[in-house]
């Protein structure tokens, strides 16, 4: 019974979850094609506030790695296993592989700056992927036949719920923490205005867009906007289990995540790419056989 | 019939491949959901483990705050902004994070401290006798010497000096962002 509510309400193919695979991979190969490692490998190992599961490895490694060599080795690891488990190129290894040097990868740049969480729910979908058969369909692997096992609807369309289900605890998790830490204080009209400018006055931030600057004018209008957000936030979830709302609270959510670029210099492109686990990727590959 | 009996029918009639995918995926679920749960209880990130406090505390006009710019002074005597993000492409949305931690010497506060900040420590005789910004002098020739290798040797535009100058918005109103406060400077 489980099995097929979870069959009804998500995409359960193995094309849909091969398509999320090659979409989640693709974006952190786009990233390590566009990085420049040998920069990275610039910086003082001095510098370095190891994080998390990183303060396990030695200095005598960090020294190793922030050289142009070692940062050489690290982008072609990388290069080379996206790349594999983009295409779907023997997924069960390479799926597990691209996730072990993301993972390195994203730790060693919150060792520099801040944890930010906005590639995190990507890591947390290569996690499902990584042990998920997502290399079944849209992928070389299927292409050369090694994939013979057939398998249930619910062995594709699970990995599927688990992920939007993670995507939604990130902005429900948000919005209850920010009532528990700042109560309703969060709704104080100088809330956004003083963030905004605050982000907007260096230029060490990605963007340097003076938006900001004009959200004083509005400030008593920003109380709700900020708790439209929240409310948002919290009804994220219903965008898992009813399709009617889904594109309405998807659709805010794009408004908000590009609107807080120009506004606060913020952006959280990789959580909104992610939304691409709530395309219902069998009926697009419906539609275009029919075409 | 009740949810339960119908989940307790359905898997007496799951054949042993559904068996073992039902526990493999509650398995996955568990290892994923759990740590966020603990790490949401506690308001903690524990990487690779998060909790989505991002501006949990919002902003508040009430508390000033320091901001720091990058410029470089080129070979030519012009006074340049340069931007991180061109420079560490890497960091993406982190290197003002990076320079904030930098000045506040918190490679110095670890555990685990670098050999070469345990030397630097015994030299200044502890913690307490660190000028702020210790490592600073690094960051800037390392991101000095990127922005020169990407102009040719004659260009006008290649630094002779990189500089990090440290402003202060003061609290209270949303006017007098720029109070300098101080400045670190780096000779290429």
């Amino acid at each position: 019974m489980a099995q097929g509510i979870v069959n009804r309400v998500v995409p359960s193919s193995s094309f849909a979850l091969g398509v999320v695979r090659f979409f989640v991979h693709g974006i952190f190969l786009f990233d390590t094609v566009f990085t420049s490692y040998s920069a990275l490998g610039s910086l003082p190992p001095t510098i370095l506030r190891p994080t998390g599961v990183m303060k396990f490895l030695p200095w005598s490694f960090f020294d190793a790695l922030q050289t142009q060599r070692g940062m050489l080795t690290l982008k072609t690891l990388m290069l080379i296993s996206l790349v594999l488990s983009t295409a779907g190129f023997l997924t069960v290894i390479s799926t597990k592989t691209s996730l072990l040097l993301v993972l390195f990868y994203q730790g060693l740049l919150r060792s520099f700056g801040h944890f930010n969480h906005d590639e995190m729910i990507a890591i947390y979908f290569l996690v499902v992927l990584a042990f998920t058969p997502c290399g079944d369909a849209f992928s070389i692997d299927s292409r050369l036949g090694k994939i013979k096992r057939q398998r249930s609807a619910f062995a594709y369309a699970y990995p599927i719920l688990l992920m939007q289900l993670l995507l939604a605890w990130v902005y429900f998790s948000s919005a209850l923490i920010k009532l528990r830490v700042a109560g309703w204080k969060y709704l104080s009209a100088d809330n956004l205005p003083a963030l905004a400018i605050f982000h907007s006055l260096d230029n060490l931030h990605d963007t340097a867009f003076r938006g900001a600057f004009w959200l004083p004018q509005v400030r008593e209008y920003l109380p709700y906007a900020v708790g439209f957000i929240l409310v948002w936030e919290l009804l994220f979830p219903l965008a898992v289990f009813f399709r009617r709302v889904r594109w309405l609270i998807l659709g805010i959510g794009v408004v908000f995540h590009v609107a807080t670029v120009p506004l606060m210099n913020i952006g959280f492109p990789h959580q909104l790419l992610m939304y691409v686990v709530f395309v219902n990727w069998d009926r697009r590959k419906l539609f275009k056989s029919r075409i | 019939m009740s949810i339960i009996s119908k989940l307790t029918n359905s898997w007496a009639q799951a054949d042993d491949a559904g068996k073992r995918l039902a526990i493999k995926y509650a398995i996955l679920t568990a290892a994923l959901f759990l740590p966020l749960f603990w790490s949401f209880l506690a308001v903690r990130n524990l990487y690779p483990i998060a909790a989505w406090n991002v501006m949990m505390a919002g902003g508040d006009l009430e508390r000033g705050r320091s901001y720091c710019i990058l410029r470089g002074e080129t070979v030519s005597g012009e006074t340049i902004d340069v931007a991180a993000i061109q420079l560490t492409n890497a960091l993406y949305s982190r290197n003002w994070t990076m320079v904030n931690a930098t000045i506040d010497n918190q490679a110095f506060k670890l555990k685990s401290i670098h050999p070469r900040n345990e030397e630097m420590l015994r030299q200044f005789g502890g913690i307490e006798n660190l000028p702020p910004g210790a490592r600073i002098s690094d960051l800037l020739q390392a991101w000095g010497n990127i922005y020169n290798q990407r102009e040719p040797e004659s260009s006008p535009k290649r630094l002779k000096a990189i500089r990090l100058d440290m402003y202060r918005w003061e609290s209270g109103s949303y006017a007098d962002y720029d109070k300098f406060i101080e400045s670190w400077r780096k000779e290429l």
